[in-house]
């Protein structure tokens, strides 16, 4: 708080509390906060002796403001929150009495180093003074000497970056900023032994690098106890260019975070200044020679021009003129007025240190910024146009949850990547997997190209905690290189189909418990279901079906059901022998269109008629086909067919069934009579026999 | 009184009893009062009939067995229905627990979520849905954040070792990453449609930090984009506010402070007055009483141009809410990583 109090003039206290100033410093870090500098932490701090209560204000500084990433740069915002004067610390002139010979500079690449000032100064390298040491403390900086630290010192109050080169270990008196040779070595301040690339700047002398521009110096030059002349380095680099460095050579530093996010083009001379002036303040040495300034191209101020209606059309709230033009001059920019009338209008020029701001918007912020969001009314923006509705894929995903969660089945969520080995366990062609090129560990190297592997291992965890009965769904993306993001279900289950009850034991759950919530789910679209056997990767033979949906005209293949291979399951970690069936669908072709042609149809007005068949027949023949036999030959008064009950055992021959099939008829016209029936269900027994020789029992 | 006289006087008078029977001791004496073998009124008048002319006798006693016939059957239905009708004797143990009928829970990602699309719905918002594979075109540069630009290291990305099948609205470009954020489908909604746009946009992310207590690398976010003509910063206040007074509480207050992020400008983060203390700080607020919650602001007109908008004429401003985050508040989980465990005596405890 004394630093930035030494650069603006604001009063704290209860005498200073109102415009002027806030009451306290929670006062002023709420101020800070409101306007997006967040005040994490304010933390007390000795004061010197006699001096009012200190602290430290921890700020956390947006990306787009890296002018506030110093003492300075904050004082500009306070100086515009209580309308207070902040001035810049004392400097020493840029041009040195004696006009001895001072250093030449090349800068052989202007697009990434647009700008590089060198001065030297004679020094006698020792501890900082307490007072300096102690701030640099409070700002998390170690002090390690008084040249070191004067360059930190700088850095922390101005913003700006600098280095200091011992001259004694440099090739002569001359500063190359040239791009690393392709292999070029360089052994950095933290005593890493570092290669370099045509692409990373360096500062060198006429022999090698001197340091990684923007990143870290060397430690070839570094500044030591033997230290005699120093040369002092204030420059400005690319962004992008000390950005990509810092990424490659994995090396982020104070410096490297403030020149990637930019720097001030026009700070270098004024860091130099003040650094000088450190230099001699603190008997740490004196400035030797002219401060050279390498500067060959200087940017023009970007100029944009702010409408004062704008400002209320896009805020919602007209702010006073009187307080726009003042608020803008105290952050540094300069307003000019094109126009003065009830609607004015500025051509404000941007200072070279607002990397952020380059158009209207932006400095629309600033006045909204200082103004107060708080201060904003809150409106409903009106309608106009009627409201649409969500995409087909909301009422079907809906349906799907609100029939399995009736069906008992809970929905998870799993992570999108996932095992390899789990993705190859379900999904044959390796090359068909989407693999990331920076997975945080293996466990999620591939994208899912099924939704199984994930809730498996959620269906496994749940039993491995004591949990016996578990059903389970998820609806999501799976990912593949030829089919892209499709949408999908998976379902799967172990346990019991019906938990124990006092009335009775529990019924374990089987493929039919699975088949039948897959039936039910057709339903509620409106579709039909049917399973064939089939057999797929992970799923075991005998007891796996692929899942057939007919919508409308045309029936689907969309999926599998079956049980899981208890290798498999095994694998990933279910303890015991416990069967677990699962079934996973392709969404793409389920919506709810058949329900939008919906036409009711009566009720039906006649009694319906029951015959129940008991038919023996080869045990491997399908249902599905005794089924299908049975309605073709019944005839239209047939309205469903349904097995009752199946038998093997004594009485049956081997390799034979029995099965009990129920068929109910009806006529919506009239009422059946026992002859029609009769002659209905002698048409069905007759193509039984002949078809799959099947015998009434 | 002749025999037949007697027939039908006993058959008014059956019919008239039989009215009066409630319970199966009614139903005995009306039977024992007409069928008894020795004082029932039909054995009476069997023999009674003795003294009838010799001629009568076989049309009196055929008549006299229709009635008995007649009273039989009418007692025996009511038999029938007064069994049908009877309460059962006994009792049973009602305390004994009911089966358990299958019974599952969407997730609490899901309540979430369905809450903040139903309440959006009613302020006339379009939901949508996009692919979660990205292209680096909308992912990033549409929403004014260039390549090397800083700001990308706010949401470490996972990137695909080579390019698959894109999808989604508006243009189709190879997906190369894991979209870090939902506002990609600000720019496929505009590439594809006109204003005014009215649009929120939930959906999985995924980001490449290590996960912990309050981070996961997958997590679900909201988008909010509504553009049109004379859009102002106070209708993103008034919308978002009303939203949020609804989600949480109508005393809920609700504060907007600046921020930063490359596609709004000017920026804003919303703070709640916090859920579990009420604003009087507590560990969760961490003394501040104030909860961050979202982060909003003003569509940046680098966004409008990429998209092909005119930035003169439309305004519009954007959201983006956690979906984690307010289900770790709403609902006071510990530890993100739980929802993606799917653990039942998790899931369990939510409603249906």
């Amino acid at each position: 708080m004394s630093w930035l109090q030494e650069l603006v003039e604001v009063p704290i206290g209860p005498a200073g509390a109102g415009p002027a100033g806030p009451k306290d410093i929670a006062e002023l870090a709420d101020a800070l906060t409101m306007r997006g500098f967040e005040v994490s932490a304010v933390e007390p701090w000795p004061a010197a002796d006699g001096a009012p209560p200190d602290a430290v204000l921890d700020l956390e500084i947006t990306t787009n403001r890296p002018d506030c990433l110093s003492v300075f740069g904050i004082a500009r915002e306070v100086g515009a929150i209580y309308a207070a004067d902040c001035h810049l610390p004392e400097r020493e002139p840029a041009v040195a009495a004696d006009g001895d010979a001072s250093i030449s500079i090349s800068i052989e690449d202007p697009d990434l180093c647009p700008r590089y000032v060198g001065a030297l100064a004679d020094v006698e390298v020792g501890p900082s003074p307490r007072w300096l040491a102690a701030r640099l403390e409070a700002a998390d900086v170690r002090p390690i000497n008084n040249v070191v630290d004067v360059t930190n010192y700088v850095m922390l109050e101005l913003g700006h970056p600098m280095h200091a080169f011992d001259l004694a270990k440099l090739a002569g008196p001359e500063i190359r900023v040239r791009r690393a040779a392709d292999g070029e070595r360089i052994r950095t301040l933290d005593g890493v032994e570092r290669t370099l690339q045509p692409e990373m700047l360096t500062i060198a002398d006429s022999q090698q690098a001197q340091a990684v521009a923007g990143v870290m110096g060397g430690a070839d030059s570094e500044v030591g106890v033997a230290t005699r002349t120093i040369v002092l380095e204030a420059a400005y680099f690319n962004p992008i260019s000390v950005r990509r460095t810092n990424k490659r050579l994995a090396l982020s530093t104070d410096a490297s975070f403030r020149f990637e996010r930019g720097a001030d083009v026009l700070a270098p001379i004024t860091a130099i200044a003040r650094a000088r002036h450190l230099l001699t303040a603190i008997g740490a040495g004196r400035a030797r020679g002219a401060v050279v300034d390498c500067f060959p191209d200087p940017p023009d101020p970007i100029v944009v021009r702010l409408r004062h209606h704008r400002i209320g059309h896009l805020l919602g709230q007209t702010v006073d003129p009187s307080f726009v033009a003042p608020t803008l001059t105290r952050l540094g920019f300069a307003p000019r007025l094109e126009r003065d009338d009830e609607s004015p209008v500025w051509q404000v020029t941007v200072p070279s240190f607002r990397v952020d701001v380059s158009r209207e918007e932006d400095l629309i912020e600033e006045v909204a910024r200082h103004h107060g969001y708080e201060r904003l009314p809150t409106t409903f923006p009106a309608l106009t146009r009627p409201p649409q509705a969500a995409g087909d894929w909301r009422p079907r995903d809906q349906t799907i949850r609100r029939l399995l969660t009736g069906c008992g089945f809970s929905e998870a969520i799993t992570y999108g990547f996932i095992e390899r080995e789990a993705a190859l366990a379900v999904h044959e062609d390796a090359s068909d997997l989407v693999a990331l090129s920076n997975p945080l560990s293996e466990k999620g190297a591939v994208l899912r190209p099924s939704l199984l592997p994930g809730l498996v291992d959620s269906l496994i965890h749940n039993r491995r905690r004591e949990r016996q009965d578990i059903r389970l769904f998820e609806l999501g993306s799976r990912f593949r290189q030829g089919d892209g993001e499709t949408p999908s279900l998976a379902l799967a289950l172990t346990g019991a189909a019906m938990a124990q009850h006092w009335t009775g034991s529990e019924r374990k759950a089987d493929l039919f418990d699975l088949t039948g919530a897959l039936t039910r789910l057709a339903e509620g679209f409106g579709v039909h279901a049917a399973f064939e056997p089939d057999t797929t990767r992970a799923l075991v033979p005998g007891r796996t079906a692929r899942v057939q949906l007919t919508i409308g005209p045309d029936t689907t293949h969309v999926g599998w059901v079956g049980q899981l291979d208890p290798a498999l399951a095994s694998r990933r970690g279910l303890p015991g022998a416990h069967e677990v069936y699962v079934a996973e669908l392709d969404l793409g072709p389920l919506t709810r269109e058949a329900f939008a042609r919906l036409r009711a149809a009566p009720v039906p007005r006649h009694p319906s008629i029951v015959r129940d068949l008991s038919l023996a027949i080869d045990d491997a023949l399908p249902a599905a086909q005794v089924r299908d036999t049975i309605r073709a030959a019944a005839g239209p008064t047939l309205v469903s067919v349904r097995e009752v009950d199946r038998y093997q055992g004594s009485g049956v021959a081997a390799g034979a069934v029995s099965l009990s099939v129920r068929l109910t008829f009806r006529a919506s016209d009239r009422t059946l009579t026992d002859a029609e029936v009769q002659t209905a269900t002698d048409r069905v027994v007759s193509a039984l026999e002949e078809a799959h020789s099947a015998k009434l029992r | 009184m002749t025999a037949q006289t007697a027939i039908d006087a006993i058959r008014v008078a059956f019919q008239a009893d039989l009215d009066t029977i409630a319970t199966a001791q009614d139903l005995q004496s009306v039977r024992d009062r007409y069928l008894g073998r020795k004082q029932g009124q039909v054995a009476a008048l069997m023999k009674s009939m003795a003294g009838a002319a010799p001629a009568d006798r076989p049309a009196l006693g055929k008549a006299a067995n229709v009635l008995k016939r007649e009273i039989d059957a009418a007692l025996t239905q009511r038999r029938e229905t007064l069994k049908a009708s009877g309460r059962p004797a006994g009792s049973v143990d009602v305390t004994l627990p009911g089966r358990e009928l299958p019974f599952g829970r969407r997730h609490p990602l899901t309540l979430i979520r369905e809450q903040v699309e139903s309440i959006f719905e009613t302020m006339g918002f379009e939901i949508l849905q996009g692919p979660q594979v990205e292209d680096d075109h909308h992912n990033f540069e549409a929403l004014n954040m260039p390549p090397d630009h800083p700001a990308r290291d706010m949401q470490d990305t996972f990137y695909l070792e080579r390019p698959m099948p894109g999808g989604g609205e508006g243009s189709v470009r190879p997906a190369t990453l894991l979209r870090t954020h939902t506002s990609g489908m600000q720019i496929r909604y505009m590439e594809s449609h006109e204003p005014p746009v009215r649009i929120i946009a939930p959906g999985l992310v995924y980001r490449r930090d290590t996960p912990d207590l309050t981070h996961s690398p997958m997590f679900m976010q909201v988008e909010g984009l509504l553009v049109g003509e004379g859009i102002t910063m106070a209708d993103l206040k008034g919308t978002l506010v009303g939203f949020l007074r609804r989600f949480f509480d109508a005393g809920t207050r609700v504060m907007f402070r600046p921020s930063f992020f490359p596609y709004t400008e000017p920026s804003a983060e919303v703070f709640i007055s916090c859920v579990f203390c009420g604003g009087d700080g507590c560990a969760v607020c961490k003394q501040t009483g104030w909860l961050e919650i979202l982060g909003c602001g003003m569509v940046h007109p680098a966004v409008f141009e990429a998209v092909g908008y005119d930035p003169e004429r439309y305004t519009g401003w954007a959201f983006g809410l956690g979906i984690d985050r307010v289900a770790l508040l709403k609902y006071r989980v510990e530890d993100i990583r739980l929802f993606y465990d799917n653990d039942l005596r998790l899931l369990e405890q939510f409603p249906h």
